[in-house]
């Protein structure tokens, strides 16, 4: 067929026809499937070592959160429910800021 | 289909004989797309190995296997329009461009009409080159998909899962554009040496 007759949509329609042709579907190399098997397993070990690395981080955070756990739930000392009341609290904490009296000394001499 | 349903529910449960089976059923039908797709005959067994390798990790994804070929064209199609955005370059056929076997086959084709048919499919590829390198890269693969592997509007639609419609605008509008610079070459070719 010649793709120079007739209106434009038809010789390119002719045109992408001989493409075809032209283009025709080409063998495989001999080392075609080798080399796709040797792709899949280095992407496959490449995985593996994110995989990896993903469940180290996994296990490490867990152990963290019990970590975490454990020593939130210990009590301490100086925490917990006491028996002063509000006032006994407050006036304790008055008497730690109450200002202690200046002394001064008159009888040393100025510089 | 090339393939029975059954080895394509084999190769998913991770049967690797299977899977070979698959490949060795569509390699040259994939090269072939994408020997037409990419245009760099250097590259395309590349490509078509990056497909199988998406096909190997992604099977498990498939939902049925009546939609395989669909999805395998998809794969395709992606593996082309990655590798094009790559290049961001038209190809030009030179002899320096061709691998070593088809600078053999070249030389070998010593006269006769086995050198005229090669001739007049290299003149044919470049005008096909020429004339795609006005469209973008997702429009030249839309392009060579409906116009040179014949997909059906239905087949494009599972393919690209869009609606048949948006698929009808894209392609006139691609094929437009294609059709403007084909009259322009045409003009050019009238004026000066005629195209054979």
């Amino acid at each position: 067929m010649n793709p120079m007759r007739g209106s434009d949509d038809q010789k390119l329609d002719a045109l992408f026809q001989a493409y075809r042709d032209a283009c025709p579907d080409p063998e495989a190399s001999a080392n075609f499937m080798p080399n796709l098997w040797a792709r899949i397993e280095s992407r496959q070990s490449f995985t593996s070592v994110f995989q990896r690395m993903g469940n180290a981080l996994a296990t490490a955070a867990v152990a963290l959160s019990l970590v975490l756990g454990a020593y939130m739930a210990i009590p301490r000392s100086n925490v917990g429910p006491t028996n002063q009341t509000y006032v006994d609290v407050l006036s304790e904490a008055d008497a730690q800021e109450t200002a202690v009296p200046v002394s001064l000394d008159y009888e040393r001499p100025l510089n | 289909m090339l393939v029975d349903f059954e080895l394509i529910h084999r190769a998913k449960k991770g049967d690797s004989s299977a899977f070979n089976e698959i490949v060795t059923a569509y390699r040259k039908r994939i090269l072939g797309t994408i020997t037409r797709l990419i245009a760099r005959p250097e590259d395309v067994e590349d490509v078509a190995q990056e497909v199988f390798l998406r096909l190997y990790f992604s099977l498990d994804q498939l939902r049925t296997a009546e939609v395989f070929e669909p999805w395998l064209y998809r794969l395709t199609v992606n593996a082309a329009y990655d590798y094009l955005r790559k290049q961001r370059r038209r190809q030009e056929y030179r002899m320096s461009d061709l691998s070593e076997q088809q600078v053999v086959m070249a030389d070998a084709l010593a006269g006769g009409k086995a050198e005229q048919d090669e001739q007049h499919h290299r003149k044919v590829r470049e005008a096909v080159e020429s004339l795609l390198g006005g469209v973008s890269e997702a429009d030249r693969i839309l392009l060579m998909l409906k116009e040179v592997e014949g997909l059906s509007l239905k087949e494009l639609e599972k393919v690209y899962k869009v609606n048949e419609n948006a698929l009808k605008v894209r392609l006139f509008r691609a094929r437009q554009r294609v059709l403007k610079a084909f009259g322009s070459a045409e003009k050019k070719t009238d004026a000066g040496d005629p195209v054979k």
